[in-house]
């Protein structure tokens, strides 16, 4: 009996092991696209932005029947997601059943100078931009700074007493959120100490630990810490106040510093991503953003709704590749 | 409230029909995951999401996630249960976590004690999963802000002494031992390092941006070194492996292990609770401090069913420990925690300070599952260790294609690379030569996991501190660990330079 109990453990092993595999093959696609599941990859590890962002494309593509076959969401950490872009961009150039999301890392990554990345956007087929978000500057809930202009006082005074740490590699999105408001004050932004961890819920633990002083991190991820009381946020990057639960921070502009920075979220495709591929997706986002399913997730996940189609997005990220370069350059930073 | 009526509470969610056939279900597919290489917990998961979102579709979304998680999780430990099957059978380990356990569970059903092994790996982790559950109910708010206190200064000092204590991995030699662990620090540089995003090594190459693959080295020095020695030694040995005389381990097997069992399970659990350090850590440390404190240091690489038993629990009870900062924190401490999480959060149930007051039915619910899931793990893997064990009589010439099959499979089934083919090759190959010659294989293997943690966190930790090293030792957890350390690698010197025959190494 115990044989064939085993026996069939292992078939259904096989059969599972088996459909790992296939997943990943590239196939050239015909106008039947999709013929089986496919995968969005999460630069990242679990619970930050992106990977929250390709759950819930994934959940409510297959929650409302928009597209039928299995979407499954994979996470790929590692070097602020300049590791699986590489991937991306080289082995699966041609696989359309492998999508990613992105943000504006993708554009930071391939300006910068330390750390550069080789690829960028241009090294995809941008498919929409869903949604926006924005940086937040945090502490501790007990920690000795309350407004922004504390802290940065506090910089200004002895920048090799402040620690702050981000999810990403220096040069990255949550090392600018972090130091754009120094800047602007007139802080020498290569005199912030900063220290990148792999990925948000690391910086977060970091912060708890009283292993970093203050932390940048994404105005929506750090929503459930303000909410149990562990964290205080200092200010957000958007123009103007947020709702929900960070109603009450002031915004950078509110607190005298001229700066904003948006965190827009979007669905990449591969470089050569078969057109039929490319048109079933731009038919299907169209769909999707106009649920009631994507309404109630985009503000569970404390984010803003905004669209691009493939069009608009590619331009948009055209000009926000002018923005980074700027800001880049006005920090010393550009490639 | 209190704890115990939180869990009655939780029993109560476990116990409903549907919940104990999740966990049952969770259970079997999360040992076969374990006993197939390639197949790991991970990706075991990963794949079981969008069933189990099907499976749970018609219920209440609390009922639902309860439901869906307990089956997720059962996938997750079952797998360490499984893990070591193929480990003792083919010395192809299945996991990273159970790679030690190839070093003593090969030798032991070379011996004819393939039974024995599989037992007592089965019954320790066991053990461990009710001691790690343990813990998780009393332990799991003050551990995990223990687990916060764990910053990059202490992280880099009990990495640098997992290092130090390499020596109990030490072959004869103890400069072989040394080459091998610099090896493994060396190979572990390539790739796009995590701290600045700079490529280093990689020569343009894309395929060596994500660095090389642990698993992939692992098979292909331990599983595939070894066909090529049983090829390519053929006539010197007759090859005739011992018949298994029995299935369960003899009282002295089991008064052996006892000891190391209680000890993993303690250890395994506190490496656990650290997010990043996880159950492959927790299984090399466990088989150093098991062969530290033996009064027969000689007998381990030879067969020493304490080198199984430890590390089996421990590798199961950190599963358990890294379930804390999962749960109290929302911060995942491994790759398959992290997939976890993602489940839970598909559900709307987030992980972190809140779950407890917000969902206890979830977590509650799962907790009291891993007992029950525990001791179905245990009935189901008695009587399997009888298959199993059997596989280790197949003749020799349809033994080996079967490895070299799983091996090629099972690497590509994670890389899904034909470059990582190559690589298990030419590992295969360097792992017979290596280990012909009297090199350790398992110090390059704990050195390549070490490696990046050890780099990472002390640039983070010299970040912090301005360049002062000083922070390694004014923070007091860190100091302990670097006086354990340096302890660990004094005081057999001193004890040799009093003239006192001790047993570091056999070097002449």
């Amino acid at each position: 009996m115990w044989k064939k109990l085993s026996i069939a453990v292992l078939a259904g092993t096989l059969a599972l092991s088996l459909t790992a595999c296939s997943s990943q093959e590239s196939e050239s696609a015909s106008s039947s696209y999709p013929e089986k599941g496919i995968t969005i990859v999460a630069p990242s590890g679990a619970g930050g932005g992106w990977d929250l962002t390709a759950r819930a494309i994934a959940k409510t593509m297959n929650a409302t029947k928009i597209i039928e076959e299995p979407i499954m969401v994979e996470n790929k950490p590692g070097g602020g997601g300049i590791v699986y872009l590489a991937d991306f961009a080289t082995k699966e150039a041609a696989n359309d059943y492998v999508l990613m999301v992105n943000s504006p890392p993708i554009l930071i990554n391939n300006d910068k100078a330390e750390g550069n990345s080789p690829f960028g956007y241009k090294d995809t087929k941008p498919l929409a931009q869903l949604t926006r978000d924005y940086g937040a500057i945090v502490v501790q809930a007990d920690s000795e700074f309350q407004t922004l202009k504390d802290l940065l006082e506090a910089i200004k005074a002895d920048p090799t007493k402040i620690t702050l740490a981000g999810g990403s590699a220096p040069g990255s999105m949550d090392h600018l959120v972090g130091i754009l408001p120094a800047y602007e004050y007139g802080i020498d932004p290569k005199s912030v100490k900063y220290v990148s961890y792999d990925g948000g819920g690391e910086a977060v633990a970091a912060l708890l630990g009283n292993n970093a002083d203050v932390i940048a991190t994404d105005a929506s991820t750090i929503a459930e810490y303000v909410k149990s009381g562990d964290v205080r946020v200092l200010a957000v990057s958007s123009a103007e106040r947020l709702e929900g639960v960070l109603s009450d921070v002031p915004t950078f502009k509110d607190e005298g510093i001229d700066a904003e920075f948006t965190i827009w979220r979007g669905l990449f495709g591969p470089k050569d991503m078969s057109d039929d591929a490319v048109k079933f997706w731009s038919e299907k986002l169209d769909e999707l953003v106009e649920t009631d399913e994507w309404k109630a997730e985009i503000e569970r996940n404390g984010w803003q709704s905004e669209y691009r189609n493939a069009d608009d997005f590619t331009t948009y990220l055209e000009d926000q590749d002018t923005v980074i370069v700027e800001l880049l350059t006005a920090l010393g930073m550009q490639k | 409230m209190g704890t115990l009526d939180f869990l009655l509470n939780g029993f109560a969610v476990a116990f409903q029909w549907q919940n104990i056939l999740f966990a049952f279900v969770g259970v079997v597919i999360g040992t076969a995951v374990g006993v197939l290489p390639g197949i790991g917990p991970m990706s075991g998961v990963a794949l079981l999401i969008p069933i189990t979102s099907t499976l749970t579709s018609g219920m209440p979304v609390e009922a639902a996630a309860a439901s869906s998680i307990i089956l997720l999780a059962g996938v997750y430990y079952g797998a360490m249960y499984g893990g070591s099957t193929t480990s003792i059978l083919l010395n192809t380990p299945g996991e990273s976590s159970s790679v030690v356990t190839t070093l003593d569970g090969y030798q032991m059903a070379r011996q004819g004690r393939a039974g024995a092994a599989l037992s007592i790996a089965a019954i320790g982790s066991f053990f461990a999963g009710i001691v790690s559950l343990i813990g998780l109910v009393l332990l799991a708010e003050p551990l995990s802000r223990v687990a916060l206190k764990f910053g990059p200064a202490e992280y880099f000092a009990l990495m640098l002494l997992g290092l130090c204590a390499v020596s109990g991995l030490a072959g004869k030699s103890m400069t072989k031992t040394l080459i091998m662990t610099v090896s493994g620090l060396l190979l572990a540089t390539i790739g796009i390092d995590g701290v600045s995003g700079i490529a280093r090594f990689t020569y343009d190459l894309p395929i060596l941006y994500s660095g090389l693959e642990f698993l992939t080295i692992a098979v292909g020095l331990f599983a595939l070194g070894e066909v090529f020695k049983t090829i390519l030694e053929r006539d010197k040995e007759s090859g005739a492996i011992a018949k298994i005389d029995r299935i369960v381990p003899t009282k002295q097997d089991l008064k052996d292990s006892a000891v190391p069992i209680v000890r993993g399970s303690l250890l395994g659990f506190f490496i656990g609770v650290l997010p990043g350090a996880g159950a492959t850590l927790a299984s090399f440390f466990s088989y150093i401090a098991e062969k530290k404190f033996s009064k027969h240091p000689e007998k381990f690489g030879k067969g020493a069913i304490e080198g199984v038993a430890g590390p089996e629990s421990a590798n199961n009870a950190a599963s358990g420990g890294a379930l804390i900062p999962l749960l109290t924190l929302g911060i995942p401490g491994s790759g398959t925690t992290a997939i976890l999480m993602g489940a839970l959060i598909m559900y709307n149930v987030q992980p972190g300070p809140l779950l407890f007051n917000d969902h206890p039915e979830v977590a509650w619910g799962l907790i009291a599952s891993m007992f029950i899931g525990n001791l179905m793990l245990l009935v189901l893997n008695m009587p399997l260790v009888k298959v199993f064990a059997k596989i280790i009589q197949t003749p020799k010439k349809y033994l080996l294609p079967i490895i070299v099959a799983i091996s090629f499979f099972g690497v590509y089934a994670v890389q899904y690379t034909t470059f990582d083919l190559y690589l298990l090759l030419a590992c295969g190959l360097l792992g017979y030569l290596l280990a012909k010659n009297d090199y350790p294989l398992a110090p390059l293997v704990l050195a390549l996991v070490l490696g990046p943690m050890i780099e990472n966190n002390m640039r983070r930790a010299l970040t912090i501190s301005n360049g002062d090293f000083s922070i390694f030792l004014t923070r007091p957890l860190s100091l302990t660990f670097i006086i354990i350390a340096l302890a660990w690698l004094l005081i057999p010197l001193l004890m040799k330079f009093k003239g006192r025959t001790v047993v570091v190494n056999e070097e002449d």
